[in-house]
Parts: C-alpha cells; structure tokens; sequence
C-alpha cells in the first residue's frame, strides 16, 4: 500500500513540472499566432485592423499572470477556446480527435500485443523449431520498417490502385456517428488499413521481448520443479512462465498505451484519419497555444495513469512487491 | 450528380457500402463539391469574416458583396447588391446603387441600413477583419471616412484623400443583415451557424465534422440559372489525399498544389483537368540595408547571375511563368507594361554569368582572402542566407539553384530552411539576408508596387514582407500617389511607367518567375469550367476571387 501511495505522490509532482512545462514550451517557440492570420490577408488590413487582431489573439497581462490563470484552467479542466480556430473550443477538437485515436491506436496496440506475446510464448517454447526460425527475424525485420512507408505502399496499393478501400477518413461522410451496426461496420472498414499500417510495424517488438524473457525464464529452477511435479505443458507455459516473462511487457505496454493519445501522425495524414497526431502537428504550426497545452496536458496525463496503472498491476501479478 | 451515384463510384463494388446506403438515401439532388480550405476538422462556424476557414465557405456563395469586378474581363463586371456605383469628380467619394427587390433568406428586406451598418460595424470592431478600410483618427490611417445614406437604395462613401482605386476594395464589402448583427456583441467569436443571407446557397445542411452542404436559397435571384443545388465542402488535408479525392469523383472543384501534373495529376482520372494561368510574381527580396546588397552594381550582377530557365523548367516542376521586365511584377499585369520603355532593363533578366562576373569584379567584389569566395571592396567577406519556410519544396529548389549560380561566380549563399514561425518573426525584425517573397496581388499594379514601397512597410520590427528590400524610391512613392488620384487609364499608364523604370533601374528586388494560379477541375459531373479558351472570369476557388460565385453559377451537370 505504501508502494502504491509513494507512486501517487510522484506523480502528482511529475504532473506539475509536465503542466509548467506545456504552458512554457509553446511560447518559446518563434512567432505567434496573430502572425500568421495576418500573413493569409496579404496585405489587405490597415494598421489598426493589425493591431487589433494582434491584441485580441494576442495575450493580456504579464508572463506570471498568464500563467496563474493557466494553473487555475487546468486545475478546473477548462481547456478555453482555440486560440485559431475561435470559438470552437478547444475540447470539443481535443475528444474528436482523441475518440478516434482511441479507435485507430487503442485497435493497433491491442492487436500488436496480443499477437506479438502470443507468437513471442510460442517461439520461445519451442526455440531453434520452425517457427522460431521463420517468424522471429521476419518479425524482426517487420519492426524495423517505418510506419510511413508502409502507410504509404498501403494506401498505394489498396486505397489508390485496386481501391479495395476507401482513400481515408474514420468512416463515409454523411454518416451520423451512433452505435449500430452499420456504422460501427463502416468505422472497422476504413480503419483497417490504418490499422494494419501501423500493427506491420509494431507486432515485432512485442514478439521479440516475450520470446527473449520467455527463454531466460525457462531454464530457472521453477520450471524444472513444475516439470517435476508433472505439470501440463500448457499449464507450465501459461501459469508458469508466461505471467513472469509478462512484467516487462506490461510496463512497456503501459508506457505505449501513455503515448497513445500522441496519435501515429504518419497514418493519419496518409489516410487523412482525424486523430490527435495531426490535429497537434497542425495545431504547432500555426501557434494554437490553448490546443497545444490541452494536448499535452491530455498527453501527460493519461501517461502518468497508464504507468500507475501498471504499477498496480505489477503488484497484482507480482507478490514480491507487495512486502515494500 | 447525387451523392449515391458519388459514392458509388468512389467504391464501386464493395459489400461494405450496401449496408451505409441507407443513411445516404437522399433525393437527386445536384451536389457541386469544392475544396477552398484544407482542415483536419470541420467546424459549425460560418461567420463571413472568419479568416480561419468559414469565410472561405460562405463568401460570395451566401454572402453577397456591393460589386464583383471581373478581372479578367474589366468591361464584363458583374454587379452583386449594388446595381451601379458612380466616382465623384474630385474622387473623395463613391456613390452605390443598390439593388431593390433583394430579400435575405429570412424575408427581411435587404436596403440601405444594411450598408450603413455593416460600415459602421466594422468601425466599432476593429478586431474584426471586415475587410473594410475605415480611416481611425488615432493613428491616422485608412481610407473610408463615413458612409451616408442617401435614400433607401443610394449609399455614399466618403473618402480621406482622392482616391480613384477606392471602389475596388468598397465593392468587397459584404453586406451584413443589420437584423441579425446588431445583436451580435463579439462578432470575432460569434459562430453564426445559421445563415441569414442573400447569395445562392445559404441553407447549411448535413454539417458533419468530415463534410457539409450549403444549399440553395430559395428566395435568390439567381434560382432561375442556378442549377446547383448544394454546394459541398469536405474535411480534406494534404496534397496526396486531395488529389486521390478529385480522381475518385468526390471533389470538382480544386486549388491545390500540383507537381509534374502530366505524371501526378491528369492519368488518374479522364475527367482531371487543369489549367495553371500565371499568378503573381516571386522575387529574391534582398536586404538593401547592408552590404553587399546595398551596392546596385552587386544587385545587377546578381540579377544576371542567375539561371531563371532552370528555374522555370525544373526548379518549380515547369508550372512557373517567365517573367520579362526585371520591374518586380509579371504576367498579370501585363497590360500595363510600356516594352519599349523597359526594353534597355531586359539584359538584367538574362543569364549571363560571364557578365555577372565583370560586372564584380569592376565593382571591386573580389577575393581577398583568397577563400574561393567574393569579398566587399572594404575586404569583409561576403555570405548570405537565402531564408525559406520548411516544406516549400518549390521555392526550396529555387533557392538552392540561386545558391548554386551564385556560387559559380564566386558569390558564397546559401539556402537556410526554417520553421514557418521563426520565417515570419525574421522577416519582421528587417535583420535578414534575403528571403524568396510573393507579391501581393489586386486589381491593378498599385496593389502591388503600394506594399512594396509604403514607408510604414519598412519599420524595424514591423517590416512588411513585401517592403523587405527597405529600399525608399521618392520617385515612386509620388508616381503612386498620383496612379492613385487620377481614374484616367492613360494617365495611370504613365505613372506606372514610371514605377516600372524606376524599380528596373535601382533593382530592389531581384525578379524571378510568376507563380502559378492553382486551378483543377473534374469534368466528371459538371460542365462550363472557365478553360485557357473560354475564360470568363478568374477560375480560382479561393476566397478573395469575387467572380467564383459565378463560376460556379455558369456550372451544368453532365447529362447522364
């Protein structure tokens, strides 16, 4: 329990240091977003039009002073207005694109574990076999590929050339979001090649760590006293081996799963899928400072969660940590 | 062409879109889809003024302005809400004729009030971009003093000085129903999602955050000619996706950027079209402040120096237009060239490096330090950037041919990429080497050559991208102020002859190519697109064209 608050206590001030941090990071980047509004009339405003629209996009008070009213924001989870995109505000954009990067990366992560650990326990329990030898280094290899070019032969081949999928988007316009089957049908259709682009690359990661964990563990002591005792096989490989050599994997899958609200910018511009990777990039470039820090306030947070969360859950899987 | 049949194509035998046809089942209706503004994300805003995407969408199409000049055409204009306009003798005012009969789609009668408060509303909104040049007292700018109401259909604008031009920028405004905007307290964030207009479409429909309708008004003049039902605007992004979405049938209308479109563009699809008429001009804008640039012969040699075939030809991917008189401005302005006056200037737009080699080392730009590169006269070594935004692929392959020809005569430049950002914070401090610029653009050449030699464009720290040279010519400062309070064609010619001599013969800005107007179109479900043969207005999608509106009216369906 001690364990556990400690960690609490940890990443409350991690959360802190993250939110000083968003809010001072945006502003040290050159130009503002007044600028850029107004470059797009070319030339068509009078002085005081620019002045005008510098101040209104501009931002009152001290540094200090912005920063306390920024603090109190957070604190009470308003995210305010987007600073470029007025007056939308800033969290509807956020939970559009964090909902269907939930879809695209929460699918693609899942998928990439489960069949990366699975293939991963079967390789090592049978190491030097057939299956090792073919499907560890072509995982390996799979791994080594980046996201956009294989996002890009994806799109190429299926989307341009045998259009046996749609070019992009989270499902078909025209379509109200809702639970029924149909739509939920359409979702999975166009998000399967965005899916795939990123789960080719990923899957070998997780292979790889099972399957080295998994051989470490098979020549302890407590797998010969299980196989003494006359264990099954499958229960040895599951109960025994598999929930140790699964630690790692869960904290590693716990620091992707904090990352997944990052959204896999490469796919989604590929397959012009609304997800938060490229509503962020497009958010840096033209300055919008409130959809910036609600990102990356959005970000830190779900990777603190995502790591308390494997904390608890390495105490549950683990006994040993229960003591301290 | 209805959306079924858009789909269909799109997905043509798919198990998949049987189960969503349903959902689309609509009437046939005629859909027009074009693609103004790139986005990750619709937003439910259409408020005229927003420049941050809604205006693109609702300009012109809902909202109509006083006057729609045809460029193109000039004795061809088309008038909006205003009948006629006439310009008083002494040019200090602008008197408008509106049209009577016009009601917003709300039944409300549109008069005189409506234009009277619209000036006035952007008199009290400063912050909010109207567009609208009203003169402030406190620092002394702007144009438009008052607007008066003559009678219910008779609007006069007074002006701050003569000003012939002035009815091209009046015949922008865009008429706001006082009704409705009297209450509207901060217009800036105001979202107005429901449209009270006078245009063609003004009915939002199926609005989505991947796609939404503008559909016809059914109380619009133009019903009787209008056989477009809804205008549709998709959520697309990126070259790539545009692109594919032209080529699948879901978009007709397009101003996107194209590389070697005979590869990229035209085999996908029989019915890709495109048609790249010059745009403005690109100059090579050097600091004039500082050495070597502030030396004419260096800028000659400069001038010369450079290879503007390959620039042209493989550079900019061969979508670039030659530019003639080394004066700043091109094709679009063709028509107010004097040849003969700028014919002795053409050698400076010729690539000559043996020239450009003489011309240095006549005007003491050798190598001092025996480092392989030019020096000053006074022995300090010349190096410069030639400052580009990350990702500008063509101009980044501008630069870097200017680099190379400059480095064949011993010039030592280079291209620096940067962040967009720190590229406009840069340019703004007027502490820069050189950057590759646009021209902004207009109705006549004044638009042009007045941000490019406006003092107030040069302060430190409020440089204006066009004013960059920071190079003060008095002679056209004058010549502008006299192109401006004359309406006679003939004189204005001369005036700009003489902007034109004297650019050519101090070279503040170092001219290169004109740019390309960006314009492709589906023949694939409409027909009467503005071609090279038929152009009858400026094809260009973009807000800031007036005559798109009746682009897109002049629009039939294909007959199945």
């Amino acid at each position: 329990m001690i364990y556990i608050l400690r960690r609490v206590a940890f990443y409350l001030a991690a959360f802190f240091v993250a939110v000083t941090l968003n809010f001072f990071i945006p502003r040290i980047m050159p130009g503002d977003p007044s600028a850029r509004i107004i470059a797009s009339f070319q030339g068509r405003l009078n002085d005081a039009q620019v002045e005008a629209i510098r101040a209104s996009y501009g931002t009152t008070g001290s540094l200090w002073e912005q920063y306390i009213g920024y603090v109190g924001q957070v604190l009470r989870m308003d995210f305010g207005i987007s600073t470029v995109q007025f007056p939308e505000p800033t969290s509807s954009l956020l939970f559009y694109g964090a909902t269907w990067t939930l879809v695209l990366v929460g699918i693609a992560i899942t998928l990439a574990f489960l069949i990366g650990t699975m293939m991963g326990i079967h390789a090592a329990w049978n190491r030097g076999g057939f299956f090792d030898s073919v499907f560890t280094p072509i995982n390996v290899m799979l791994n080594a590929f980046t996201p956009a070019v294989v996002a890009l032969l994806l799109f190429y081949a299926f989307s341009l050339q045998l259009q046996w999928f749609p070019l992009g988007r989270a499902h078909s316009t025209g379509l109200v979001p809702s639970w029924d089957p149909q739509f939920i049908g359409n979702v999975l259709y166009h998000a399967t090649l965005p899916v795939l682009s990123i789960l080719i690359v990923s899957f070998g990661g997780w292979h790889l760590g099972m399957r080295n964990v998994m051989i470490n563990l098979l020549n302890e002591d407590f797998v010969i006293l299980a196989r003494a005792k006359g264990l099954s096989d499958r229960r040895i490989r599951y109960r025994y081996v598999a929930r140790n050599a699964i630690l790692p994997q869960i904290t590693s899958l716990a620091l992707s799963v904090g990352f997944l609200l990052g959204g896999a910018l490469v796919t989604e511009q590929v397959f012009n899928y609304p997800g938060l990777g490229k509503f962020t990039v497009t958010a840096i470039e033209s300055r919008d400072y409130s959809f910036i820090q609600a990102q990356l306030l959005l970000l830190t947070m779900s990777a603190l969660v995502a790591n308390l969360l494997s904390d608890i859950a390495n105490v549950i899987l683990d006994p040993r940590l229960r003591k301290g | 062409m209805n959306k079924i049949r858009h789909l269909a194509l799109m997905t043509a035998g798919l198990a998949t879109l049987a189960l969503t046809m349903p959902a689309m089942a609509q009437a046939d209706r005629v859909v027009l889809t074009l693609h103004p503004i790139d986005s990750d994300a619709l937003v439910e805003n259409f408020n005229p003024n927003n420049p941050t995407g809604p205006q693109q969408m609702v300009r012109d199409f809902a909202y109509e302005p006083l006057w729609i000049d045809n460029i193109w055409n000039p004795d061809k204009d088309y008038p909006a809400l205003a009948t006629a306009y006439e310009i008083s003798d002494d040019l200090m005012s602008i008197t408008y004729t509106l049209r009577q009969g016009v009601k917003w789609n709300d039944g409300e009668d549109f008069n005189a009030d409506d234009v009277i408060f619209t000036f006035e509303y952007a008199k009290a909104n400063q912050d909010y971009p109207m567009g609208i040049d009203v003169y402030v007292e406190a620092t002394d700018t702007g144009m438009v003093v008052s607007a008066e109401k003559i009678d219910d259909y008779t609007v006069k604008f007074n002006l701050k000085e003569p000003d012939a031009l002035a009815r091209f920028a009046l015949g922008g405004i865009y008429p706001l129903p006082e009704h409705i905007w009297a209450s509207v307290e901060d217009p800036k964030n105001f979202a107005n999602t429901e449209i009270v207009a006078t245009g063609p479409w003004t009915k939002v429909e199926n609005f989505s955050r991947s796609s939404v309708e503008l559909c016809r008004n059914e109380t619009s003049r133009y019903n009787a000619e209008n056989a477009i039902d809804c205008l549709r605007f998709l959520q697309l992004n990126g070259n790539e996706q545009i692109i594919a979405a032209m080529s699948a049938g879901e978009v007709d209308w397009l101003g996107t950027g194209l590389t070697d479109p005979e590869i990229t563009f035209t085999p996908q699809s029989e019915f890709n079209n495109y048609w790249l008429p010059p745009g403005g001009d690109v100059n090579l804008q050097i600091n004039t402040t500082k050495a070597p640039f502030n030396d004419l012969e260096f800028r000659k040699a400069l001038s010369v120096a450079i290879d503007r075939d390959t620039i042209v030809d493989i550079s900019t991917f061969g979508l670039t237009t030659h530019t003639r008189f080394p004066v700043g401005t091109g094709e679009t302005y063709a028509t107010w060239f004097n040849a003969e006056a700028l014919e002795p200037y053409t050698w400076l737009m010729q690539y000559d490096p043996d020239r450009a080699i003489e011309l240095l080392d006549a005007a003491g730009f050798v190598d001092a330090d025996n480092d392989g590169f030019r020096d000053n006269p006074d022995g300090t070594p010349i190096a410069f950037e030639i400052n580009i935004p990350n990702g500008w692929t063509d101009w980044i392959n501008t630069g870097q041919t200017i680099s190379e020809n400059l480095q064949d005569v011993g010039i030592n430049a280079i291209v620096r990429t940067m962040d967009q950002g720190a590229w406009n914070d840069k340019a703004r401090t007027g502490d820069f080497d050189s950057y590759l610029m646009w021209t902004n653009g207009g109705p006549t050449p004044y638009n042009t050559y007045n941000p490019m030699f406006n003092p107030r464009n040069m302060e430190a720290g409020r440089v204006d991208y066009q004013a960059m040279h920071q190079m003060r010519l008095p002679e056209v400062e004058e010549a502008l102020q006299a192109f401006r309070s004359t309406a006679d064609r003939n004189e204005q010619m001369q005036h700009m002859n003489t902007i034109h001599t004297a650019v050519a013969e101090n070279l503040p800005v170092i001219g290169l190519f004109a740019n390309p107007t960006w314009y492709e179109y589906s023949t694939r479900n409409f027909e009467g697109w503005v071609t090279e043969e038929n152009p009858y207005v400026r094809p260009t999608v973009f807000e800031g064209t007036r005559e798109r509106v009746i682009h897109a009216l002049s629009l039939k369906p294909v007959s199945p």
